[in-house]
Formats: C-alpha cells, structure tokens, sequence
C-alpha cells in the first residue's frame, strides 16, 4: 500500500480509529492491531513475501535470546550473531543479489576470453522493503551482542517492532533500542504528539507529491535521452534529480516519523536538511541518517573507526561507503556512486573536518549566511548532484556516457518539458521550497514552526494549493527507495 | 480525542474555504456557460454569458468566450443578409473554440484573410453531424441567406447516428443539482477539471481507467470496416432526411482520419471536401493545444487559411 494511494486514506483512520478508541486499554491488543495493520499494509504488494518478514522476525527473536544466554561466552555468542547475519544477508543476497553475482561472474570470464551462458540466471522479484528490514533486525541481535540492550521475551512487542508499517518498507532503519522499548510500553493519547505527526504527514506529503512527482518526468526524459541533449539540460537533469529525491525519499520520512506519532511513536530523524551540508561529512550527517548511523554503529566502529590509526581509518570508510553504495541495490552505478562519496568524504577526513558541522547549521546565529557557508553549500550540492549521475543512470556505462556528453557538447540550449508545461513554474518552485527549508533548518521536525496561527493556516492552505497546482494524475507515483 | 475530532473538522473546513477562496482569486476554474434546447429543439449556449475558460492545473491557457444572443460563442451577431457575404462555421468544440479569446477565433482569423466576409461560428461542444443537419434545417431561413456553409466533420466520432433526436438527458444531467453544486463551488469545479478525482472514479468502477480525452486517434488501417460502413450509412440518412445544398456546403475534414470509402463516395456525389490534414502534416510547430486535442493557435490559423484558400475565388 502506497502512503500516497486512496487506500491509505482508508486505512490509516480506521486503525487509528481501533487503536485509540477500541484497543485503548490494552497494549498486547494495540500490537497486535499493529502487526495485523503491518501485514495488510505490506501484504497489499504481494502476500507472498510476508513469510520472509516473519521468518526474519523469528530468527532474530530466537538468535537474539541465544546471544543474551551466552552473553559471557563470546564464542557462543559470537555464533548466535553469525546465524543472525548469516539468515539476513542470504535472503538479501538471494533475493536482491543472486543475479548481480552470476552477471558479474560471466562478465568477468568473459574478460579472460571465456564465454558462459547465464543459465543460472532467476526471475527474482525484489520484495519491496527487503534492505531496511533485515537491517533492523540485525541492529536487534547486534545490540544485544554489544550489551546495549536486553532481549525481549514478548513476541508480539517484537512482532510489531520488526513490521511497524510506517517504516517497514523503506526506513527510517530504527534500532531496537529507540523502536522496541516504545512498544513493549504503554501508550498515551497525546494531542500535541499527533498534531505535530499530522503537519510531518503534511510537509511529506508536499515534497513527495509537488517537488518530486512533477520533478519525476523532466528527470526521466533527460536521462532517458541523455544522448540528445545538450550539457545546459543535462546538468539541469542532475540538479533537478537530486531535488527530486530528497523530496521523494525524505517526504516518505516524513509521512513514516508523522504516521507513527498517531500512534505515540517516535521514530528517528533521518533527513536534516541535507542540501545546506557544507561539507561532504555534514551531508552524511544530514542525509538517511539511520542507514550511515546503522553502517557506523554496526560496520564502521567494528572495525575500529577512526582509532586505527590514518591509514586503516581510509580503509573503513572506503569500506562503508562502498557497502553502503552496494546496500541501494544490485549495480555498479550504485558501487562507483558509493566508491565517489568515499574519495569526496576522505579528504575532509584527513583535514579533520569530519565533525565541524556535527552540531550546528548553515547561519547558526544569523539571518542569512556567509559568503563561506555559501560557497561550501555550493560546491557540497555540486558533488553531490555529480555523485547521483551514477545514482541515476540505469547501467555504468550510461553514466559515463552522460558525464561524456556534457563535455563533448558544452552548449547552451533552452530545455522543453516533455509534456510541454512551462519549466518556469518548476524553478519557481525549487527556488520556493529551496527558502523556506532555510528557514526552517533547524528543526527538522517542526515544519511549521510559525507563532502566529495565521501564518501557520496560511502555509497550510497554500501547501494543499500547490499539491493541486502541481497534481498530474499521469505520473507514476511510486517511492524511489521502494527499489532498494 | 474529542478536541481533536473537532479541531480536525474546523481546520478541514477552513482550509477548503481558504482554498475556494484561493482558486476563485486565482482563476484556476473554467467556466461552462449553460446550455438549454430551444423551441427548434437545437442544443445550444443560452444567450449572454461571458466568461474564462481555463485549462491546465496552472491556468496555462486562459481565454475569454462570449455567448451571442443566438446561443453561440462568438465576436459576432448572426445578422445574414442577401446583401454581405457570410460563411457558417458549424461544429463541435474544435469551433466553439472556448481554448482560444472569442476575438481571436477561426472565424475571426477567416475574416481577417477574406476582406467583407462575415463568419458565423455555430460551434457547440458534443455537435455530431446529426445536431449539424438539424440546425441547419431547424434555421432553414436563416441558413438560406448566408453564403456558404462549412461543416466540420470528424468522421470516427460525428456519424453515430442516422437520426437527430434532442439529448434531453445530457441537458437534464448538467443542470441538476450534482452539477450546480459542482458547478458554483470552484474548488470542486477545478479539482475535478485537473483530474483528482480521477482515483476515486477507478476505485468505484473497479480499477477501469476512463478513456481519455488526450488519446491517440486509432490508425485508419486498424479501423474497423464495418464501422465505416455504418457511419457512411448514417450519413447517407443525414442527408437524406435534412438536405445537403451542395452549391454552398463544404465539409471540412482531417482525411488521415476518414474512411476513402466516405471520399469517395463524396467526390461521386459532387460534395465539396476541404481536406486540412496536409496542411497539419506540413506544420513545422504544433497544431494541438498541450493540454487536450483541440487546436491551438497555430492549429485555427492553419484552419483558417485553408478555408479562406477555399472560398478566395468564389468571393472575388
């Protein structure tokens, strides 16, 4: 089920309705309301996956009481996570995987003159959410593992946790500590706490449904013909790209953190305004914040973090950035793209400037910002967009061809919208949405942080007007993460 | 719980009116001036409306209509006299012409190529041939002192039926209540033109998703024959039962999308063809609006001149 789809509509006040009306007095109804919504809403794609789902709950709440019992045994417990990840990342590799694996294997004998035939090749279809929820689980046993959390005996709390519907199919990638301990806890009805989830839903819904669905037919159209097009359009389709999926990834984020406040949840951040990063390390302090906090937590310290010393310190963060590059999806395109972010995130590294902007924003204690600051956001949002060519691009070699096009036709020439609106309407539109997430930059999760009333309704309606303004029915609405 | 059902009602109802506020401001609605069947039993406009028409979420095409006191969109009053020249106009939307200003209308673009003739533009929206032959004999008077009549004819949609009989229900439909609540809250009226309830159509009838208007026409070689046939049938009936005057009508066509059966048999019969499809074909720039199929600018100006091409001599 789409959040943006008329069943959702459906859905949501009717559970919202049996959860604090219905199931109000008793917990262990409240979660299993939840899994029963969980399952429906994910059972809305395809059924048939939903037995993956609850053999990775099993597994974990099973592995996970195996590794507390043999906490003091570090082999033994050692051996229980092994099973933990070993479970997880085989149906990841199965069904996300496999035929990367054998493509790539052919293609590699092929180099040495060897030609196979992809026999082994399978219609794998990707259960949708695959990616975030075995890395939730695995945070589970891994957080037992490391002693930061205990396991739970009740596996409907765990149930629920493992399948809450707001972030199941494409994050926030809560730890259990954050997610579980509220579960296993009683709720309250909170008003402020689900009004304040109301206006995210708004804020995420406007991203999704204004910034990137009308951005999502210029940006296929120019790199779907990328080759006819000069370097003027074709670096206007990385620009507009990277607008478009920061409103389609962090508007889900928002419609998911804003969903589970109705339920009394709160779920992690996972997008603070990336687009005035200043660096490429502010950036990932900024963007999918609970996949590079999970790759740090779980991969990057594991493997000694910066403490390692210079060198090493460079191999874990190739190593993460690379991973993380890899998590996104079976392609090349996504490796290099990972492999990019490390060789941007290395140098800021090495000058020490990896936690500058750890706890600040761009103007921290001004209006508007230094001429500095601009320039840092400038060329951060540059490197960044020219990462997601290869983000973007179906197949490397398109990605190197496009990069190639920009330099061999270096002109200007006006760019049409594939279904002929006007295109000023569009740059109207980034530059608006650009301002007010500046105004708004310090907190990521009061979009409408205004103290007049007035303000605030006048934001509201104008939001829902440009929901209409810019609505096409032909679009196709799907998330783009929803691919990972 | 209560407090927020209340405050979730009072918001929801004060964001609409902010927003029926903001789409009348704006001018995101179209108008449809109303129409009605006369004492001829001739569907058409009533008289004296004027209005905007408006098209795309963004009123990326915004022209003014004017309803004549005949019950038509035009700059000009249906006065033919044995003395001027006059041309009819007569068709569906594509010469109502609601996408373009009245003042800037085929016939407007017909009168500024041919000094001293007047073009009267009895277009209305849904015309097939049958409200055309109909019109022309109900107004035989009328009709017997303009000079020429060009009857724009599109061959897969216009030839339905052999017969005229007055759509009451369609009248019925617009002007019943579902309508004017639709019709006076602007909000409704636009949300409806941009498609919004769209899904909530498809869920209601089953996932069907409703032909659209911007559809590409079906290639002539995948057409159906025997369709063909019929709608060469009707128009024989047509023109039995109300008349073609063949030393002054013209039934202008887009021959890409016509039957050679129909050519034919028009060429054998002696009936004048103002076939506009080269012309189109030719087009270096658009001939279609973006938003929907009707002809844009450039489209009326090609329209126009073929027309004017058409009657130069006989003027002269």
């Amino acid at each position: 089920m789409l959040f943006n789809s008329l069943e959702f509509l459906v859905f949501l006040p009717l559970v919202f309705f049996l959860y604090w009306v219905v199931f109000k007095k008793n917990l262990q109804h409240q979660n299993i309301l939840i899994i029963l919504a969980s399952y429906l809403f994910y059972g809305w794609w395809d059924w048939r996956f939903l037995i993956l789902i609850l053999l990775s709950t099993l597994v974990d709440f099973y592995v996970g009481q195996q590794i507390f019992k043999n906490i003091d045994n570090k082999k033994k417990a050692q051996y229980w996570l092994w099973v933990s990840m070993a479970f997880n990342l085989s149906l990841l590799g199965f069904f996300k995987y496999f035929n990367f694996f054998i493509d790539s294997f052919i293609e590699m004998f092929s180099m040495v003159g060897y030609e196979m035939k992809s026999t082994w090749m399978l219609r794998i279809i990707l259960p949708v959410g695959i990616s975030f929820y075995t890395f939730q689980t695995m945070s589970y046993s891994f957080d037992i593992y490391y002693k930061k959390l205990k396991p739970t005996k009740d596996l409907v709390a765990f149930t629920a946790f493992v399948a809450f519907f707001p972030q199941l199919v494409a994050g926030p990638i809560e730890r259990a500590s954050n997610l579980l301990s509220q579960i296993t806890n009683k709720r309250d009805f909170n008003y402020d706490q689900i009004v304040s989830g109301l206006k995210l839903i708004l804020w995420g819904f406007f991203k999704k449904l204004v910034i990137a669905d009308s951005l999502a037919p210029i940006v296929d159209d120019i790199f779907a013909n990328y080759a006819d097009y000069p370097a003027s359009t074709l670096i206007l389709g990385v620009f507009l790209f990277s607008f478009q999926v920061y409103g389609d990834f962090s508007g889900y984020s928002d419609i998911a953190i804003g969903t589970a406040k109705l339920f009394g949840i709160e779920l992690m951040s996972n997008f603070k305004f990336p687009n005035f990063s200043r660096n490429v390390a502010e950036y990932w302090q900024r963007w999918h914040i609970s996949l590079s906090t999970w790759f740090r937590h779980y991969l990057y310290i594991p493997l000694g973090g910066n403490r390692v010393g210079k060198l090493l310190s460079i191999r874990n963060i190739s190593i993460i950035f690379i991973v993380s590059g890899f998590w996104h999806g079976a392609n090349w395109t996504f490796i290099v793209w990972g492999a990019l972010h490390a060789l941007f995130y290395i140098p800021v590294y090495l000058m020490g400037r990896n936690r500058m902007y750890a706890d600040n924003v761009i103007a921290e204690n001004s209006w508007f910002p230094s001429i500095k600051e601009i320039g840092q956001v400038v060329l951060t949002f540059l490197m960044v967009s020219f990462s997601r060519i290869f983000f973007r691009s179906p197949t490397i070699t398109d990605s190197f061809a496009y990069i190639k096009q920009i330099g061999e036709d270096f002109s200007y020439a006006p760019y049409a919208h594939p279904m002929g609106y006007r295109m000023v309407d569009f740059y109207i539109l980034i530059a608006i949405f650009t301002l007010y997430e500046y105004l708004i930059r310090k907190d990521e999760r009061s979009p409408f942080k205004f103290k007049s009333r007035f303000v605030r309704f006048a934001v509201y309606a104008l939001l829902i007007l440009g929901m209409l303004l810019f609505y096409d029915d032909g679009v196709n609405r799907s998330f783009i993460y929803f691919q990972f | 719980m209560k407090n927020l059902i209340l405050k979730s009602v009072l918001y929801i109802g004060l964001i609409l009116l902010a927003l029926e506020g903001l789409v009348r401001v704006l001018h995101l609605y179209t108008e449809d001036p109303p129409r009605f069947i006369d004492e001829k039993l001739v569907e058409k406009r009533v008289p004296g409306h004027q209005g905007y028409a408006v098209t795309g979420n963004r009123n990326q095409n915004f022209s003014e209509f004017r309803i004549n006191s005949f019950g038509f969109n035009s700059a000009n009053e249906f006065n033919p006299s044995k003395e001027d020249f006059e041309i009819a106009l007569i068709g569906d939307s594509f010469i109502e012409g609601f996408h373009q200003d009245y003042d800037d209308s085929t016939g407007e673009k017909i009168e500024n190529l041919l000094q001293g003739v007047s073009v009267y533009e009895y277009g209305y929206a849904g015309y097939d041939l049958a409200n055309q032959m109909h019109l022309i004999n109900a107004y035989a008077q009328q009709f017997a002192l303009i000079d020429k009549i060009v009857i724009y004819l599109n061959f897969e949609s216009d030839l339905g039926r052999a017969e005229y009989q007055p759509n009451y229900g369609r009248i019925n439909m617009l002007n019943s209540m579902v309508f004017k609540i639709r019709d006076n809250i602007k909000l409704l009226a636009y949300g409806s033109k941009i498609g919004i309830l769209e899904p909530l159509k498809r869920l209601v009838q089953g996932g069907e998703v409703n032909k659209n208007e911007n559809e590409q026409p079906v290639p002539r070689e995948n057409s159906d024959n025997n369709e063909d046939h019929i709608r060469l049938t009707n128009f024989k009936s047509l023109i039995n039962l109300y008349g073609f005057d063949k030393t002054k009508t013209s039934i202008l066509f887009d021959s890409r999308k016509t039957s050679n059966e129909f050519i034919e048999f028009c060429n054998s019969e002696g009936i004048d063809l103002i076939d506009f499809s080269n012309a189109f074909q030719r087009s270096k720039k658009p001939t279609t609006l973006i938003y929907d199929h009707h002809w844009n600018n450039n489209g009326r100006t090609l329209i126009a001149s073929q027309i004017a091409e058409h009657f130069k001599n006989s003027i002269n």
